[in-house]
């Protein structure tokens, strides 16, 4: 078989198609410009020297508008303002904060509008001059994306806990039917056997029997009443002492998250050095959420500038920490007043009216309260006073 | 068993002889199963009365239980007793041929109310089957000539047409026309057309 041309196709002195170790610049302008991510090159002043397409689009400067600018411009005002120490700092020191590295930073558009991204920095000599490559990559989408799917199993969580005493009061319902509807009828039949004439001792022994089953029926609808109940301890968790402080802390990106979602501005003061509780953390956590997303409700018809919520806490006094949520929405009308904590009663329209009543009674069951007053100029203030650890302790032992 | 009962189907024996008790107490007879399967093991097609069926019960529901009685033909009413959030499916029942449902719970009186429908129903409903069986066995008892005679009566033909379609004399359509009258025991022409009416309906 003949196989020569293949052997033809090769020289062994050919060392075949090289990797160019140089660009062309026109190589080098479309490499940049075919980039996903921005590319700026910036001098040691921190002067912009170029940018690619992606960067145009991402920031809206053209290239040749922006060159000579300081790269602070495309920095929201906190991380422009110390750019230029960082730079200073390195080139001084050597000490690389981001170089090689990569992090989240915040970038600004030329419409003011801020945005996360990830940018990465490395450097290279031109010459005799030093220049700096940063690697930009638009995070808004990813970032936005997380957010969702945080805030959709937040809300399958909030959801799947409703449904399930949803399901609970219809299967309690159905359970309850049964002993009840025996008692009705075992009732209507001794009204009928005692109103009949001529009616002997076989039917006044019925009449006894149906008594009878009267009372084991009733105590049987008191028996399954005494099943949820135990159902509902059940899920209890045990007290341990915690810090309110810490607690708040792991419910803030979610509490923040719903803000922002409804452009509220939520604001915190909570006290140092606050004692410690005896508490259910994720109980109490329910509670204080369900009161700033109340809150956040309650502002939803007022103009988006004046939604502020205000989340304090501090020690009331040695034996009583006190958690209050302030929104600035139009208060609790006086007719809701008396059912607001009462279950089932709603003033929203998608509302189950189980969120202050659920949240009261984990109140009472930590010794606690949970009340509420209308702010005098605007708003309503609900607040949770928790018993510190001490009190807790002592409960026993004094009077 | 001649006489109208309430069959009661019921997985809670409370509710079960709670119901037992009140039906006595008013005097109506009746028979208590604990489950779908027992009624279905014992069920004969000639039992009278109406049936009470709990909608929701472990095994063999009561929405199945119906569906078997209907696959047997079996007419005896049904009447659907139903839980909490059962409505959707009691509707479905509903079209499904059941007589009515209630509502646990429900007050005696409601339920007894509905009862006497569907005893009532079932007693009507029952005679007219009986006067059809008895006029199907009267029209069998015609000889084909009679039976074409009936034919052309209830359809309103005179006696001398009847003569000349069938090809007979006037006289012998007269004989035939009184013995038709005799054998289905029709006292004027009007009746005898209601009664091959019937006869007409489908079973």
């Amino acid at each position: 078989m003949e196989t020569r041309y293949s052997h033809e196709a090769v020289d062994p002195a050919d060392p075949g198609p090289r990797i160019d170790t140089e660009f062309s610049a026109a190589e080098f302008d479309a490499l940049l410009n075919a980039a996903v991510d921005g590319i700026i090159v910036a001098d040691r002043q921190g002067r912009i020297v170029r940018m690619n397409a992606a960067a145009e689009r991402m920031f809206g400067y053209q290239a040749a508008e922006i060159a000579g600018q300081n790269i602070d411009i495309i920095m929201n005002a906190r991380d422009g303002r110390h750019h230029d120490r960082y730079m200073d700092n390195y080139m001084r020191t050597g000490e690389r904060k981001i170089i090689g590295i990569g992090r989240e930073v915040v970038a600004r558009h030329r419409n003011g509008r801020e945005f996360p991204v990830d940018l990465s920095i490395g450097e290279a000599k031109v010459g005799s001059e030093k220049r700096f490559v940063g690697l930009i990559r638009d995070l808004t989408e990813q970032k936005r994306a997380e957010e969702q799917a945080l805030q959709q199993r937040e809300q399958m969580n909030h959801a799947s806990r409703l449904t399930t005493m949803g399901e609970m009061a219809a299967a309690m319902a159905h359970e309850l039917n049964q002993p009840l509807s025996a008692i009705s009828n075992y009732t209507a039949a001794c009204q009928r056997l005692l109103n009949q004439e001529g009616n002997g001792q076989e039917e006044r022994l019925d009449v006894n029997r149906a008594l009878e089953q009267i009372g084991v029926q009733a105590h049987r609808a008191a028996e399954i009443i005494q099943r949820i109940r135990a159902f509902a301890r059940s899920r209890e968790t045990a007290r341990e002492p915690v810090d309110l402080r810490e607690l708040i802390a792991q419910i803030l990106p979610l509490a923040r998250m719903d803000a922002r979602a409804h452009h509220t501005d939520l604001r915190m003061r909570l006290e140092k050095d606050l004692p410690l509780v005896m508490a259910d953390p994720i109980q109490i956590q329910q509670v204080i959420l369900n009161l700033v997303r109340n809150g956040i409700d309650a502002m939803g018809a007022i103009p988006d500038d004046q939604r502020r919520l205000d989340l304090r806490a501090w020690l009331e006094d040695a034996q009583h920490v006190r958690v209050t949520v302030t929104d600035r929405g139009p208060g609790v009308p006086e007719d809701a007043e008396d059912d607001l904590f009462t279950p089932f009663f709603t003033t929203k329209a998608s509302g189950m009216g189980l969120g202050l009543a659920i949240s009261r009674s984990i109140a009472t069951a930590h010794g606690g309260t949970l009340s509420h007053f209308n702010n005098p100029v605007v708003g309503a203030t609900f607040y949770l006073v928790l018993p510190t650890k001490i009190e807790s302790e002592e409960e026993t032992g004094h009077d | 068993m001649t006489e109208n009962t309430v069959f009661v189907v019921d997985d809670d024996r409370a509710v079960l002889d709670s119901l037992g008790m009140l039906l006595r107490s008013m005097k109506i007879g009746c028979q208590l199963f604990a489950s779908a399967q027992d009624f279905l093991d014992a069920y004969q097609a000639d039992w009278q009365g109406c049936i009470v069926l709990d909608i929701r019960m472990p095994g063999m529901s009561g929405m199945e239980l119906h569906r078997h009685l209907v696959e047997q033909h079996a007419t005896m009413p049904v009447i659907f007793v139903t839980g909490h959030g059962d409505v959707p499916m009691a509707v479905e029942a509903m079209h499904n041929g059941a007589f009515d449902f209630i509502q646990k719970p429900y007050r005696d009186q409601d339920l007894l109310d509905r009862i006497n429908q569907a005893l009532a129903w079932d007693e009507e409903h029952r005679s007219q089957e009986d006067r059809k069986r008895e006029l199907l066995e009267r029209s069998q008892s015609l000889t084909p000539r009679e039976r074409e005679v009936m034919e052309c009566v209830v359809r309103g033909l005179a006696n001398k047409v009847i003569a000349m379609d069938l090809d007979l004399s006037q006289r012998t359509v007269e004989i035939h026309r009184a013995r038709v009258m005799e054998k289905m025991h029709a006292r004027s022409l009007a009746e005898l057309v209601r009664m091959s009416m019937v006869l007409q309906e489908p079973a």
